[in-house]
């Protein structure tokens, strides 16, 4: 993550040389894997969005713009807007939550932090169906926590916080947190307490410092961690359908249908084709935020 | 969704090994299938052809046909089997279609079969190979989508239907508009499946389930506009966990789900609805493009044998229609409502047709009432 930084922030300064072969054969590899699994079926997706299903499943390309206006119906609209606004909470609230955390390990001495830091990454060795699961025996209404409160008489009904926005919201926040954190960690780790220092020392109060000297330092794990949680939490659909019950169809969800039961796949594409513009726009967008 | 399932069972597996320090999964040894000197094993070992190799590639529904069942039969044959699994009919419609894999046994339900039919798709079956098939009873045998068996041997079938939680639901629940009453908002589950949901209301509205046109969708529009906001959980996979752990008090599932549920718990009611449901028939064909297809009518021989097909509704209790297995079934899994509906309830099941094209309308109503 922080090596990909270093790349998009270096990249106006391009080392200018004609690379020599062993420079070419050194990147062969990563160009054939960028090839065959990035371009080809991304181009591959772009085509079947201008195709059409017939039958069983037959795949005609007519090059007809059908699908694309089918997509900005509605419908599909609001399906993308409701999984846009879902991932950008999520994004707001794994920032508010993580970057105190990344703050406090990226400052605490080096035992401590790389105790911190495990503990962060240790729910990573598990599989996050797993931990879904984990969260299903947790709050469902006579999991674990509805069982507590009752026993301690601080709720005589049953909670109802499985199936619900916030239990999506939740399990979305809990299996992207640590992408937030790690990123904002490595930029707070190379902060330098210097600047802070100075600050203090030219009259800012710990407000100031914070909002003038530190977010602007840490703002590149910020952008980076707001991507690595935004993107992927769009089109997770395994977490919103276990815990918020499939009521609200998000647009991975969505996608999916069009590929199987929907039968229709070239619409299936399409809307992929689009989730994909607003990746790139997000992508272009942390990069602009960035060069400020 | 099935890939969503199959991820679930494997991550369940897991939480369960890690629960109780030793796996859970075999149960008992079966009895060695070479020391059963049976006629009909003896014609079989004598049938093998040699002319192929012994290979067989298996695309299956997952949660279906039981790991030991199939380690079994590669035992007995020596033959050598691949499984893939696949979550619908149409993921597993697209990938033949898409001449990915070559199969030589796929699992279609009744209305893919009629479509496979249709397309010219299916490598005809050889009946002198299986003669098991006498143990399939009279009802499931020459059905609409495919007269005579010419093409497919019947695998397991079920139904859908309405499971109560008497403890939480004490009014009498008979029908699709008993369940979707105000008073009940946020205690239904139902399957996750477009199809299904708009057949529900239009056999509460007296339509034809086969007839899916733009006007008969147009018509089921209000009804499913009044009844999917109730819906607190949409889920096809294991719709039994949001009524195993008390989040919703009524379900419309899978006829295998209900007859677990019903198993576990007492409070549980399996209700076939007053309006009507359907009957689903997934059985086991060979589709052209298939390498052995004299491996594949052995394999489909051996998974009709009662003791192999008793082991599969063991594990998946849906409707078993080897009725030579159901003498081995004990009389709790045979008076299971979910598993084995009355013959009169039979009687009142349909079958569902390819519907084509107008899946993706269906599709779209369902979405769109559900994000309203």
């Amino acid at each position: 993550m922080a090596a990909a930084g270093q790349i998009m922030a270096g990249s106006s300064g391009a080392f200018r040389r004609k690379p020599s072969l062993l420079a070419w054969l050194v990147f062969a590899p990563l160009a054939i894997w960028l090839l065959l699994f990035v371009i080809l079926p991304t181009g591959m997706l772009v085509a079947l969005s201008f195709a059409e299903q017939r039958g069983l499943g037959t795949i005609h390309f007519t090059w007809s713009l059908d699908n694309y206006a089918r997509a900005f119906q509605w419908t599909w609209l609001k399906v993308l807007l409701v999984s846009v606004w879902y991932a950008f909470l999520t994004t707001i609230i794994c920032m508010v939550l993580g970057y105190p955390v990344a703050y406090y390990i990226g400052r605490s001495g080096p035992r401590t932090r790389e105790i911190l830091l495990a503990l962060v990454m240790i729910p990573f060795w598990t599989s996050f169906l797993i931990r879904t699961y984990a969260w299903i025996t947790i709050l469902s209404k006579e999991g674990l926590l509805n069982t507590v409160l009752m026993s301690m008489n601080i709720i005589s009904e049953p909670l109802t916080l499985m199936y619900t926005p916030f239990a999506s919201v939740l399990g979305l926040v809990y299996n992207f947190l640590p992408f937030m954190i790690l990123p904002i960690y490595s930029s707070v780790e190379r902060l330098d307490g210097a600047m802070i220092e100075a600050a203090h020392d030219l009259g800012a109060g710990p407000v100031r410092a914070f909002s003038q000297i530190i977010i602007p330092l840490t703002s590149p794990g910020i952008a980076a961690g707001a991507l690595l949680v935004f993107i992927p939490s769009i089109a997770m659909f395994a977490i919103t359908n276990l815990m918020g019950g499939g009521r609200q169809p998000t647009i991975g969800q969505v996608i999916y249908n069009q590929f199987t039961a929907g039968r229709n796949q070239p619409f299936g594409a399409a809307l992929g084709t689009l989730l994909l513009i607003i990746f790139i726009l997000a992508l272009y967008l942390t990069k602009r935020y960035r060069k400020e | 969704m099935k890939i969503k399932a199959t991820l679930i069972a494997a991550a369940a597996t897991s939480l369960m090994l890690i629960g109780c320090g030793k796996p859970a999964a075999p149960t008992e040894e079966t009895p060695k299938p070479e020391s059963a000197s049976s006629p009909s094993a003896a014609a079989e070992s004598a049938a093998p052809d040699t002319t192929e190799p012994k290979r067989l590639s298996i695309f299956s529904w997952s949660e279906y046909i039981p790991q030991s069942v199939i380690d079994d039969f590669a035992k007995e044959t020596g033959i050598k089997v691949s499984v893939e699994n696949y979550a619908s009919n149409e993921e597993m419609l697209a990938k033949l279609m898409a001449g990915g894999g070559a199969y030589d046994i796929i699992q279609p339900s009744e209305y893919v079969i009629e479509a496979l039919v249709k397309e010219d798709a299916l490598h005809p079956i050889d009946h002198a190979a299986i003669p098991n098939l006498k143990n399939i009873g009279p009802d499931f045998l020459n059905m609409a989508f495919d007269p005579g068996n010419k093409f497919s041997v019947p695998f397991m079938a079920g139904t859908v239907g309405i499971v109560v939680n008497t403890e939480l639901v004490k009014d009498e629940i008979l029908g699709y508009n008993d369940v979707f009453q105000d008073k009940y908002k946020g205690q239904i589950v139902v399957l996750d499946d477009a199809r299904e949901i708009v057949s529900w209301a239009f056999e509460t509205l007296d339509i034809p389930i086969n007839e899916v046109t733009p006007e008969n969708l147009e018509k089921a529009k209000p009804l499913l506009q009044k009844w999917l906001p109730l819906v607190q959980v949409y889920d096809s996979d294991s719709p039994k966990t949001a009524l195993l752990n008390g989040d919703v008090a009524l379900g419309i599932v899978w006829g295998g789900e209900g007859a677990k549920l019903l198993q576990e718990n007492e409070k549980f009611k399996w209700v076939i609805p007053a309006e009507g449901s359907h009957l689903f028939v997934d059985s086991l064909a060979i589709p052209k493009t298939a390498k052995h297809p004299k491996n594949a009518e052995l394999f489909m021989n051996y998974i009709l044998r009662p003791e192999v097909s008793k082991l599969i509704s063991d594990e998946f209790p849906y409707t078993n229609p080897n009725l030579a297995a159901r003498q081995l079934l004990t009389p709790e899994q045979l008076n299971n409502p979910a598993s084995f509906p009355t013959e009169e309830e039979i009687k009142t099941l349909k079958l569902f047709k390819d519907i084509g094209d107008q899946a993706s309308q269906v599709d779209e109503l369902v979405t769109t009432i559900k994000s309203q």
